[in-house]
């Protein structure tokens, strides 16, 4: 039995993804071969390397968009690179954010908020109803009557909540009146904008966002930074695959260089970007920086 | 040369005074009906194998149902539509030993090689659709068919109904080889019109314009349809 253990006793911080060996494998090609790292409640972890690193990779496998080949990814108590876990409820509590927005073009700027949420609770509502039709027969026969499981919430209340969630989220970064409108007509800004708040309208406990800028217009980019920065500063917990230093400097505590399958390098930003020690990191500094 | 007076006459005869107009009547309803109901067949089985092909492959079962849709959209695009009519016909039902209408058997043929062409039409519609859609579904946490249902299906039938009219079209005028297999459908009807009389030219020229003018309303359907659907997209 690996060590799964939630508090490392260390640094006295709760550890909300654990990941050891983690390895995948697109036929005969490696992309990472074995990755380890513990990211804590709070952190931001800032993730860079040269393109074809296996930095997107390592993301997506981290909710399982691409299974991993082999290894553990710990999260909520499990290990979701086991293929019997539900990997639907963890990817609930795992918000993502896609270079490319990905937002659903069929539906408007609300319901693509509230779709995941409102869909979630209508099937667990009726997993719920399910098992108390089993308790009720299981009762005619039973001397000690079980007692229903509640339900917490009716659908319509659910949706009357996720949509004032939504509203209020889209209020926060000034889209309100954007709510109805489909996304063929935002901004890529925007769009950005929105795809996260839709991964935050979860309650997530981490997210992850993969080169969420490098699809913008340049002078969108700075909206979209503001936004996860502010994210940051509110804590969550947040893994970037970024190539914008500026963002990993000012907002990550920890930052990350993967090349060639594996974790060459992590430090603060300070220390990372200031003394360097991995000959290959030294070399790609001097080329992104100016 | 042809003698139009003559021509018309005969035509005239046959068709009005004889009853032959009943006949093409028959015909017509024949026609659409095979049409109809054989694309309402393709569509089913069209569906199904489209559900076969997104499906994921980690076990066993879908891989199964994959071989053998895939066998069974290589036997009827692989062969012409008369042989598939003439070996059901003479071959597949004295087998079985089921004693069945005309129609109703062209109808099942007819809906078993549509569904060959819609499945793949469907298919393709489905993996129009960007990746990153079931992609960014699945990462909210929601099951493969919710984000199916949800998401991308709906944004594929605006890609699938258009090329569905096309295979309706070719549907329609593809019944007129059901005569092999003596239904009277819409060109069987006026080739005995004109066989009674041996005075083709009426006829014929009648049986084009009428492909004609239902090949040209349902391209009109087809064009409202697409109109809707492209207004709806960007409300």
């Amino acid at each position: 039995m690996i060590e799964n253990n939630i508090l490392d006793v260390q640094n006295e911080k709760e550890v909300v993804v654990k990941v050891r060996g983690l390895c995948k494998s697109f036929d005969s090609l490696q992309v990472l071969k074995g990755i380890d790292i513990d990211v804590y409640k709070g952190d931001v972890v800032a993730i860079i390397g040269p393109s074809g690193c296996g930095k997107s990779t390592f993301l997506r496998c981290l909710n399982c968009l691409e299974d991993p080949t082999s290894g553990n990814i710990f999260f909520e108590g499990e290990d979701l690179a086991d293929m019997k876990v539900d990997i639907n409820v963890h990817r609930q509590k795992m918000g993502m954010v896609f270079q490319n927005f990905n937002l659903f073009n069929n539906l408007t700027v609300l319901e693509n908020i509230t779709l995941a949420p409102v869909l979630i609770a209508k099937k667990n509502i009726a997993k719920t109803k399910r098992k108390n039709f089993f308790i009720k027969i299981g009762n005619l026969f039973r001397k000690n009557k079980k007692p229903l499981i509640k339900i917490e919430q009716t659908l319509k209340e659910v949706k009357e909540n996720a949509k004032q969630k939504a509203l209020d989220l889209l209020a926060k970064i000034g889209l309100e009146e954007k709510a109805n409108v489909y996304p063929s007509t935002l901004s890529g800004g925007q769009k950005q904008r929105i795809a996260i708040v839709r991964a935050f309208a979860m309650d997530p406990k981490v997210m992850l966002f993969d080169e969420p800028t490098s699809a913008l217009d340049p002078e969108m980019v700075g909206e979209v930074l503001d936004l996860m920065k502010e994210l940051a500063e509110g804590g969550m917990t947040m893994l970037v695959v970024t190539h914008e230093m500026g963002f990993a400097k000012e907002v990550a505590n920890r930052v990350i260089f993967i090349d060639d399958g594996v974790i060459k390098e992590e430090n603060n930003p300070k220390e990372f970007f200031g003394n360097p020690q991995d000959e290959r990191l030294k070399d790609f500094l001097a080329k992104v920086l100016i | 040369m042809i003698n139009w007076a003559e021509e018309w006459s005969s035509f005239y005869k046959q068709f009005v005074t004889l009853g032959g107009y009943k006949r093409l009547f028959d015909g017509l309803i024949a026609t659409v009906e095979i049409a109809v109901f054989g694309l309402a067949i393709g569509i089913i089985i069209g569906i199904l194998i489209a559900i076969v092909a997104v499906m994921p492959r980690y076990k066993l079962l879908p891989k199964i149902l994959d071989k053998i849709c895939k066998v069974y959209v290589a036997i009827f695009r692989g062969t012409p539509m008369v042989v598939q009519l003439l070996v059901g016909h003479y071959l597949l039902l004295p087998l079985l030993g089921v004693n069945v209408s005309g129609v109703f058997e062209a109808v099942i043929i007819f809906g078993l090689n549509s569904g060959a062409y819609v499945s793949e039409i469907m298919r393709s519609g489905i993996q129009s659709v960007d990746a990153g859609q079931l992609e960014a579904g699945r990462a909210l946490g929601l099951s493969f068919w919710s984000a199916m249902g949800k998401i991308v299906i709906p944004q594929s039938i605006k890609n699938i109904l258009p090329t569905l009219g096309n295979e309706f079209i070719s549907l329609i005028k593809e019944t007129s080889v059901v005569s092999f297999i003596a239904i009277t459908d819409l060109t069987k009807a006026l080739k005995l019109i004109g066989d009674a009389t041996y005075h083709y030219f009426m006829p014929y020229i009648m049986l084009a314009l009428i492909y004609l003018v239902i090949v040209l309303l349902i391209t009109w359907g087809i064009k409202v349809m697409e109109r809707r659907l492209a207004r709806s997209d960007r409300k």
